[in-house]
């Protein structure tokens, strides 16, 4: 191979796969198409294939099947043998990049991620848009100091249709009377989305901008309310600085359930019934192993039944948002979400609550295409309208 | 140009999002649970028994190899296409087609996942029992022409017990159907059983009409620990003997569970030889409470140091994955692993089990000992380096070795992976001249052509 950069992939992390097939049970886009191209087996298959000669010459179409997957990592959950083989295709993908294979979109996410420190080129200033509309301006802009630092995310802050999450959140730090502050124009995309597409030494930078703005700020907590930036955040920044960031990185859910478990968040005893299901982001539970703290806050909410989907926690079902696979293949993607819904929609369950805007869009829409009477609710939503005014 | 006529044809009859010619859909192809790997030609997604002929029609008059698959997920390489040719993968024709409540028969597609139809009989009250480890990632196809086992043969008996018809595409095309509802079926002969187990290499199998029975009540299940392994195999006989038929009779050896305990993290103990997982079910609660009780006794007895009875479906779920992933799980003690999956009558079981391990440790190299004790089939795997030629030497002659044990004890080379490829050169020796020679020739009179599954099962 011409490649002049180093694997990132090491030879053991793929020879560990055994080839038994158990990923296949589980894999949401070969549930969908029933071709084992599109299994976490073939994708591992073929990156040893590439590394051992028996394809001589990868090409777009190579790449493109590293590319058409979640990165849900239901399959590494499963692996008896221990393959990570979420973790084994972000690098492979780092490795398509390196031979100028990245796909055309993802090349052009990274580009303008570098130019604008966004994913979607809008000027800095936007990045707090969705505060203009709130009944008062939150607190948090503008601060010098604060103890938490709310790191907002690319979507929550500059996609409208995902306002609602950031404002709902803000609302309850507002109300039960957190010190936190904004980055506003100096939040920066996290560095995820370069990562898994092959440009870490781009997410570095973003890394290293995000720490120093958040450090500055003298805050000892940072929290998301994305599970992406969340996991990247918790797991990605200490590895790639190789320094011990001396904050504690917490998901919104794990930050509302302190606070309502110590008496901050007060409930209205007025509540109708409503029977709730719960979906796990990849990110945040079975990547990070949060699954009880969102379950803690809805059994709180007065009137609230929680149900579980069949396959829930460790074994959830992506919502069809992960991975970049809208930008390779909308309609796989939506058909993974359909599928989602439609267990959420077996439970019987009203509400469907994630913690994730992207879990939140892709299951709204996919409730809409499946003409499902299921509303979709962030878990902040869910909360802020049961907090007692 | 020749050389692709019969793909274009493949992809006028077929169109062409179901023949998939690249070489990344061709290696996605070319294994199975396996190390062995073979790159086919094309690879063939039908939906239909028609769809299925059309191939095979095409196969024929160009005399290209066919290598059915469902989830490839098999244990003997008897879906790898060495001979390349057509990968006819039937895991997109997966409708269940008929529920037969009356008569308890299910008429569905080859590519039916088998755990899928089992839950979705159990919904109905039925049940289908054949359980090999692989059912969440194996079709109802796969297994027939495996004549797939599991846990639960011991008292349930295996896939082929539930077999009642098929449909099955020849090797010319033809569509055959077998057997039918009807329990009693003696005209002509019984090709339902000639086409079970024969790994894809008479014909096509598209359709089963599979038999259901009861779904039990009331399960029980049991895990006994063992600090001697004679003592566990020992305890096998003594459970039948007692007069207790468990619906299940498993046995891991130390090295099993310390794998899986790596893997699951369930607190299971390190510090004993061996264990047995057993299983008692039927539909009267108070039987099934006082078999478990006998086979706790006959365990203590028998040298068991302690029997624990999982409490809720939680803890017998939890067993049961743990059971199913001994398998995989292997990978993390050595990068290779060469499973067996010989059977002895059940008496033999602790003979064959100490010569196992005194091959074993002649070789120096390890050999995990689990399985489904209870009907006498075990999987010895003998864990290695494949990269290290010394030791592939070895392991070649420990799988002879074990194979002699098998045959020696009156059993035979497998209980329910099949032949494959990688049983083939001992073949000869567990059936004899005569039986050879008579599979030869239906194999001759089905498939003049020699294109379906070439290579595999007779030497």
């Amino acid at each position: 191979m011409t490649n002049p950069t180093p694997p990132r992939v090491s030879e053991d992390d793929y020879l560990r796969c055994i080839r038994c097939g158990q990923c296949l049970a589980v894999c949401p886009t070969y549930r969908l198409t029933l071709n084992e191209t599109d299994s976490p087996r073939a994708r591992v298959a073929l990156l040893r294939a590439v590394r051992e000669g028996l394809l001589e010459r990868p090409t777009d179409r190579t790449a493109a099947q590293f590319f058409r997957c979640l990165l849900c990592g239901a399959c590494a959950f499963t692996c008896p043998s221990g393959v990570t083989v979420d973790r084994v295709l972000e690098l492979t993908r780092g490795e398509m990049a390196d031979l100028g294979l990245l796909p055309q979109p993802l090349a052009a996410l990274n580009a303008r991620i570098r130019e604008s420190h966004n994913i979607s080129a809008e000027p800095p200033e936007s990045r707090l848009l969705w505060a203009q509309n709130l009944p008062a301006p939150p607190t948090g802009v503008g601060k010098a100091q604060a103890e938490v630092v709310y790191f907002v995310g690319c979507v929550g802050a500059l996609f409208p249709r995902s306002y609602g999450i950031p404002q709902s959140f803000v609302q309850i730090l507002e109300r039960a009377g957190v010190d936190y502050a904004l980055l506003g124009a100096e939040e920066w995309c996290c560095g995820y989305p370069l990562a898994i597409n092959g440009d870490l030494e781009g997410a570095r930078e973003m890394m290293r901008h995000n720490l120093e703005a958040v450090r500055s700020l003298g805050a000892r907590t940072l929290v998301t309310t994305c599970p992406s930036c969340f996991h990247f955040w918790k797991h990605a920044y200490p590895a790639a600085l190789e320094e011990d960031l001396g904050l504690e990185v917490r998901h919104a859910v794990e930050f509302l359930a302190d606070l309502l478990e110590s008496g901050q968040i007060p409930l209205r005893d007025d509540l109708p019934e409503q029977t709730v299901t719960y979906h796990d982001p990849c990110d945040l539970g079975r990547k990070s192993g949060v699954f009880d703290a969102p379950r803690r806050i809805l059994r709180a909410i007065p009137g609230v039944t929680l149900v579980e989907m069949a396959e829930n926690q460790g074994g959830s079902h992506c919502c069809g948002g992960g991975g970049n696979l809208e930008s390779m293949d909308p309609a796989l993607s939506q058909a993974v979400a359909a599928r989602r819904i439609r267990q959420a929609a077996e439970t019987g369950a009203q509400v469907v609550v994630s913690a994730c805007q992207q879990c939140e869009r892709t299951l709204f829409n996919a409730a809409r295409a499946e003409r499902l009477r299921l509303r979709v609710k962030d878990i902040a939503e869910i909360l802020l309208e049961a907090m007692r005014r | 140009m020749s050389e692709r006529a019969w793909i274009d044809r493949l992809q006028e009859v077929l169109g062409p999002s179901k023949v998939l010619t690249s070489v990344e859909d061709r290696i996605a192809y070319s294994y199975d649970g396996t190390f062995a790997q073979q790159l086919p030609d094309v690879a063939v997604l039908p939906e239909s028994t028609e769809e299925v002929a059309a191939v095979v029609r095409i196969a024929a008059e160009y005399r290209v190899p066919v290598v059915p698959r469902g989830m490839a997920s098999g244990l003997a390489a008897a879906s790898v296409p060495f001979s390349g040719g057509i990968a006819l993968s039937l895991t997109r024709m997966n409708r269940i087609l008929e529920l037969d409540e009356v008569n308890r028969t299910v008429r569905v597609e080859a590519g039916v996942i088998t755990a899928d139809l089992q839950a979705y009989v159990e919904a109905r009250g039925l049940f289908y029992p054949p359980d090999p480890s692989s059912n969440k990632h194996s079709t109802i196809g796969g297994n027939i022409a495996c004549n797939a086992g599991g846990p639960r043969c011991l008292k349930y008996g295996v896939t082929g017990d539930y077999v009642m018809g098929l449909t099955v595409v020849l090797p010319d095309g033809r569509v055959l159907q077998t057997g039918g509802k009807a329990i009693k079926n003696v005209v002509g002969y019984d090709l339902t059983s000639l086409f079970v187990g024969s790994e894809g290499t008479l014909g096509v199998i598209t359709e089963a009409l599979l038999k259901l029975i009861a779904k039990p009540g009331y399960v029980r299940t049991a895990l006994a620990e063992f600090p001697s392994l004679d003592d566990a195999s020992r305890t096998v006989n003594a459970i039948l003997a007692a007069g207790v038929v468990p619906a299940t009779l498993e046995l891991m050896d130390e090295t099993a569970i310390a794998c899986i305990e790596e893997a699951m993290r369930l607190g299971l103990p390190l510090d004993v030889e061996a264990m047995l997982i057993i299983e008692t079910d039927g539909s009267d609660e108070e039987a099934v409470r006082r078999e478990m009780e006998v086979v706790e006794r006959v365990c203590r007895e028998n040298g068991a140091r302690k029997v624990t009875v999982a409490r809720d479906e939680k803890e017998r779920a939890q067993l049961w994955r743990a059971r199913r992933s001994v398998s995989p799980s292997l990978a993390r003690k050595a990068p290779n692993k060469l499973g067996e999956d010989i059977t002895v009558p059940r008496s033999a079981i602790p003979e064959a089990i100490r010569r196992i391990k005194e091959i074993s440790a002649r070789h120096g190299l390890p050999i995990v000992v689990f399985g489904h004790a209870g009907d006498g089939n075990l999987h010895p795997n003998i864990l290695f380096d494949k990269r290290d030629p010394a030791q592939w030497e070895k392991v070649e002659v420990m799988a002879g070795e074990i194979f002699g044990v098998a045959l020696d004890l009156g059993g035979t080379l497998s209980g329910e992976h099949g032949v494959g490829v990688l049983k083939r050169p001992y073949v000869e020796r567990a059936l004899g001249p005569v039986s050879i020679d008579v599979q030869r020739r239906i194999k001759e009179a089905l498939d003049p052509l020699n294109i379906m599954n070439p290579g595999k099962v007779l030497p």
